[in-house]
């Protein structure tokens, strides 16, 4: 692992790595305190003090001794946007202790605080505390420190993005690489990359907005006609035209109105049709951007998020979005247009009546923004109490085998009827609420139309020639129509902060950098022997919580290296480790000689096959999923290697034998049948290396057994690293690794380690005692008798 | 052998013939360790450092309490904080106090909700802090008349009494609060 190596005094300078560079005003506080920071070699900032205060704490060490600076740290009101503040640092006190009274420093963590504690002599002394969010930070200046105390340089660790930095507007934590939390992220920029996906599609996008604006105008013009010309030109004097002329004049103005509402309405059409064959093709670019970006990650992500979340993010964001551009932007720009259309009209016809109207549209705003703060509360208690009944429902659901075995139905209905009856509640209120407080903008805009009406009566009754009976009328309706744009204005604020919300989210998948990546220069081992060893291993999965130590095993090409071990004591992670699905955070993985990390990820992976306890077959075929490391195998070979897995017999059992589909809703296989699939499918695969991960944990010991034959099929001639609790699947490996809290305790043969009489001994010891006691000898005599047999011989040889 | 282990096996192991052993004030005594650190001695043994772990911390957090070892091995249960002498008690309660660190809000400045995340401004006495909640619904557990937000870090702060704080700090929280 290619570590950089800092060597005294470059703490300060410009480096990768993750030592903290202490604010220039920060050093020269802590030279007036009489700390000499030119001989720094690691600093770090803490949050409390040794009393488990909230204060600013500075941590260092030098080669003379480990320092804590305590004191505050103020941020200079922030200016405008995106302007850095300046921090005023103030130190109070200095403790130093000598280096000399140090042996090593540790971190402990707690429920949500943590603290450095030194060692002396086998004797702890707590150092100060720390936010929990800081273990990571303080856990890798414990590490540096103990590096040094060793070997007297100074090794970074590498930057792995635990800690976020600090927000430059207000300080708040932000996630890693980010400069701005996301209070101070402006939704501008989401915009603009959500628009970018439309790029391709801007001479359709051109032609919708035009025709939303055109429709627009289709809709403003419409009482203008309707109300306007009917009363002014026709209805205001009937006796003076001639009938023919009135017929005329009331026909030329029907088909107007219908002519302008056709085209009003092909223009919605045509909007529509456009929409619908573009909004399509982007949300699939916005989908399978996410797919792909999710293939790309580490298996660490997935760990780190729930499943549902994820599908979520893929289907549900994906789905805001597309329902805001598809529905809120036409309705924006729609809406937007007709106030300017309305507003300008309006003006047109006679600007003192409009002022009046207008005058009174802050009025509007101002209901509707109040109005929306209330109901918003409000849809948010729904939305969070019919989330609890729906998850609820899904326990229920999933639960019922043991709410029926515990007889339990009546409890459960009162707690589900206890959730619903709040949920209900909520609803009422809701719509009572509703159902009192709309009216009131009705009002608002009835009283405004009656003021318009009374003085726009005034004037036509003026009859000075200002206004006319059909320019009032039409006022009035043009009011009636700004209603709505309006309300739709102070919402669609909303609207958009839900799918700026969904997008940020599409992005942050997008964004994220895989753990796992290839190297540049990596090379590709197209005949590999299988030698895998494991150099000096540390990893963990959670800072300052190593779940491997200093770990060195080896296995040449074509061995068997058995795993043995408590649950948790880390023998999965070693799997997990030599398939490259996570890397160590110290040493070196080689498969024959090369370190894993240099290696081509395809590469690697093609010559690592992995069955496992948790068997995940995919929607399809049987056939299907035993090629699945290689479609084009033929079906001779899918055959011979389900025989060879001891799958045949029972696939052509069913009906539809290799054609039978499985995965979801498909046919229901027992553990055994699905794991000989597996074995199957990974002897298509053809590794040179394997791993059986508990390959047998789940399964009873008669389906043990002859799983066990086709493992042995299996990983004849190839390199195996076998996992397991029950030794008895471990009879013919050629060695066997006991590991304990992430180290190993002992290894040897199988007879060196009985002789040992150690861990691996008493874990002998407690199986056989157990399948004694459970009488398997008598229900499988070949198992059990077979492991003494086999010890037997080992032991003698 | 097998035998009796049938037998053993036969015998009902009802509920109410199950008991829990506590230690008391007269099977186990604390004390502070030169270097700070919380030692006892239970049932005659003597243990430089032991952990105080609540079973119930959030409705019962002065009951229940479990002794360990650093390694986690369990060393004896204490039935109830006030079962012991006020001078062990206060070093009990310090102990605890210190794991189950969660400073109190006393006054909320200002909530603010973008994107999913809320972001608080409020005073812990007279210390000002900010910190950001993400999924709000997820991340409040509530015990007696208050609760505990916990924050992006695993921070957590704690409303003892909801009612207890200021009329105008209620209104900022309340919208969100379901």
């Amino acid at each position: 692992m290619s570590r950089k190596k800092e060597r005294p005094g470059g703490p300060f300078g410009p480096q990768k790595n993750k030592n903290e560079k202490f604010h220039p005003a920060l050093l020269e506080e802590l030279n007036k305190a009489g700390l000499n920071t030119d001989s720094l070699l690691y600093c770090i900032t803490g949050d409390m003090d040794a009393e488990q205060c909230y204060s600013s704490c500075w941590v260092s060490f030098d080669e003379k001794g480990l320092y804590l600076a305590f004191g505050t740290e103020e941020l200079a009101k922030a200016g405008k946007h995106h302007t850095p503040v300046t921090p005023v640092f103030t130190v109070k006190e200095i403790r130093s202790i000598p280096i000399d009274d140090i042996d090593s420093l540790d971190t402990e963590s707690y429920l949500s605080t943590g603290r450095l504690i030194l060692a002396k002599d086998g004797v702890q002394e707590p150092v100060v505390w720390f936010s929990i969010g800081l273990v990571g930070k303080f856990a890798d200046f414990a590490k540096v420190f103990n590096t040094y105390k060793e070997t007297g340089e100074v090794q970074l660790p590498p930057e792995d993005g635990h800690e976020g930095s600090k927000c430059k507007k207000c300080g708040a934590p932000c996630p890693p690489g980010k400069e701005y939390c996301k209070k101070h992220t402006k939704s501008s920029a989401t915009a603009v990359r959500l628009i970018k996906f439309f790029g391709g599609h801007v001479p359709e996008i051109t032609v919708i907005v035009l025709v939303m604006v055109a429709s627009s105008v289709a809709q403003v013009l419409i009482p203008q006609i309707s109300t306007r010309s009917l009363y002014d030109n026709v209805l205001s004097n009937p006796n003076s035209l001639p009938q023919a002329e009135l017929v005329k004049a009331l026909g030329t103005l029907v088909l107007s109105i219908v002519g302008i509402r056709l085209l009003n309405m092909g223009l919605t059409i045509l909007q529509q049709y456009m929409s619908a064959t573009i909004m399509p093709k982007v949300m699939y670019d916005i989908k399978v951007k996410i797919f792909e970006a999710m293939q790309r990650l580490s298996v660490n992500y997935y760990s780190s998020k729930q499943t549902g979340a994820l599908m979520d993010r893929v289907m549900r964001d994906a789905n805001n979005i597309y329902w805001f551009f598809t529905d809120g932007i036409p309705r924006f720009i729609i809406d937007g247009a007709t106030i300017i259309g309305v507003l300008v009209l309006m003006i047109r016809m006679n600007w003192r009546l409009s002022l009046v109207a207008v005058a009174a549209a802050p009025l509007l705003l101002v209901s509707i923004v109040l109005g929306d703060k209330l109901f918003r509360r409000m849809h948010h208690k729904v939305w969070v109490l019919s989330a609890r009944t729906g998850s609820m429902l899904s326990d229920n659901i999933n639960g019922q085998r043991v709410i029926k075995a515990f007889a339990k139905e009546d409890d459960e209905y009162d707690k589900f009827s206890a959730v619903s009856k709040d949920l209900r509640n909520a609803e009422v209120e809701l719509a009572v609420t509703e159902a009192t407080l709309f009216p009131i903008l009705d009002i608002v805009v009835m009283f405004l139309s009656v003021f318009v009406l009374g003085y726009g009566g005034v004037m036509v009754a003026r009859g000075d020639g200002t206004m006319t009976t059909g320019t009032l009328l039409s006022f009035i309706v043009y009011l009636e129509m700004l209603k709505e744009p309006f309300g739709f204005m102070a919402w669609v604020t909303n609207w958009w902060s839900r799918c700026a919300d969904s997008a940020t989210r599409v992005f942050e998948i997008c964004d994220a950098d895989p753990d796992i990546t290839e190297k540049e220069n990596a090379v590709s081992l197209d005949n590999i022997r299988g030698d895998v060893k494991i150099n000096e291993v540390d990893f963990e999965y959670e800072p300052a919580r190593p779940v491997i130590k200093n770990l060195s095993l080896e296995v040449k090409a074509g061995d068997m290296l058995g795993i043995v071990g408590k649950t948790g004591a880390g023998k999965t992670t070693i799997a997990n480790l030599i398939s490259r699905l996570y890397d160590p955070k110290a040493g070196s993985i080689e498969i024959d000689g090369v370190d894993a990390r240099d290696l081509k990820l395809d590469s690697l992976r093609k010559n690592i096959g992995l069955v496992s306890q948790d068997i995940y077959l995919f929607i399809g075929s049987i056939a299907d999923n035993i090629r699945y490391a290689k479609p084009d195998a033929s079906m001779d070979e899918v055959i011979a290697a389900s025989k060879a897995a001891c799958a045949h017999d029972y696939i052509m059992k069913l009906p539809d034998a290799y054609e039978t589909r499985i995965g979801a809703g498909g046919q229901r296989l027992s553990g055994g049948e699905k794991q000989r699939i597996s074995i199957a499918r990974t002897i298509i695969q053809n590794p040179k290396i394997l791993i059986l991960d508990e390959a047998t944990a789940a399964m009873d010991t008669e389906t043990e057994r002859n799983i066990q034959h086709s493992l042995q099929q299996l990983s004849k001639g190839r390199t195996t690293i076998s996992i397991a609790h029950r030794l008895s699947t471990l009879r013919d490996a050629d060695y066997l690794a006991v590991i304990d809290h992430g180290s190993i305790v002992e290894y040897g043969r199988f007879n060196e380690l009985i002789e040992q009489k150690g861990e691996f001994y008493k874990l002998y010891q407690i199986q056989t005692e157990a399948l004694k006691t459970i009488a398997i000898n008598d229900a499988a005599p070949d198992t059990a008798q077979g492991e003494e047999e086999n010890s037997d011989e080992r032991s003698d040889n | 052998m097998n035998d009796r282990i049938i037998d053993e096996e036969r015998q009902i192991i009802a509920p109410e013939t199950l008991s829990t052993e506590y230690v008391n004030a007269d099977s186990c005594a604390f004390h502070k360790s030169d270097k700070g650190f919380l030692a006892a001695e239970i049932n005659g043994e003597k243990y430089d450092r032991v952990v105080l772990l609540r079973a119930l911390p959030l409705t019962f957090p002065d009951e229940y309490i479990c002794i360990t070892d650093v390694e986690r091995k369990e060393l004896g249960i204490i039935e109830k904080i006030s079962d012991f002498s006020p001078e062990q008690q206060e070093l009990i309660n310090d102990e605890l106090s210190k794991r189950y660190f969660s400073p109190v809000i006393t006054e909320i400045k200002s909530v603010k909700e973008k994107f999913g995340n809320f972001y608080f401004d409020v005073m812990l006495g007279d210390i000002k802090r900010n910190f950001t909640v993400k999924d709000l619904t997820k991340n409040i557990r509530y015990h007696g008349e208050g609760f505990d937000l916990i924050d992006v870090d695993g921070n957590r702060y704690r409303i003892i009494d909801y009612n207890g704080i200021p009329a105008k700090s209620r209104r900022k929280l309340e919208p969100y609060l379901y």
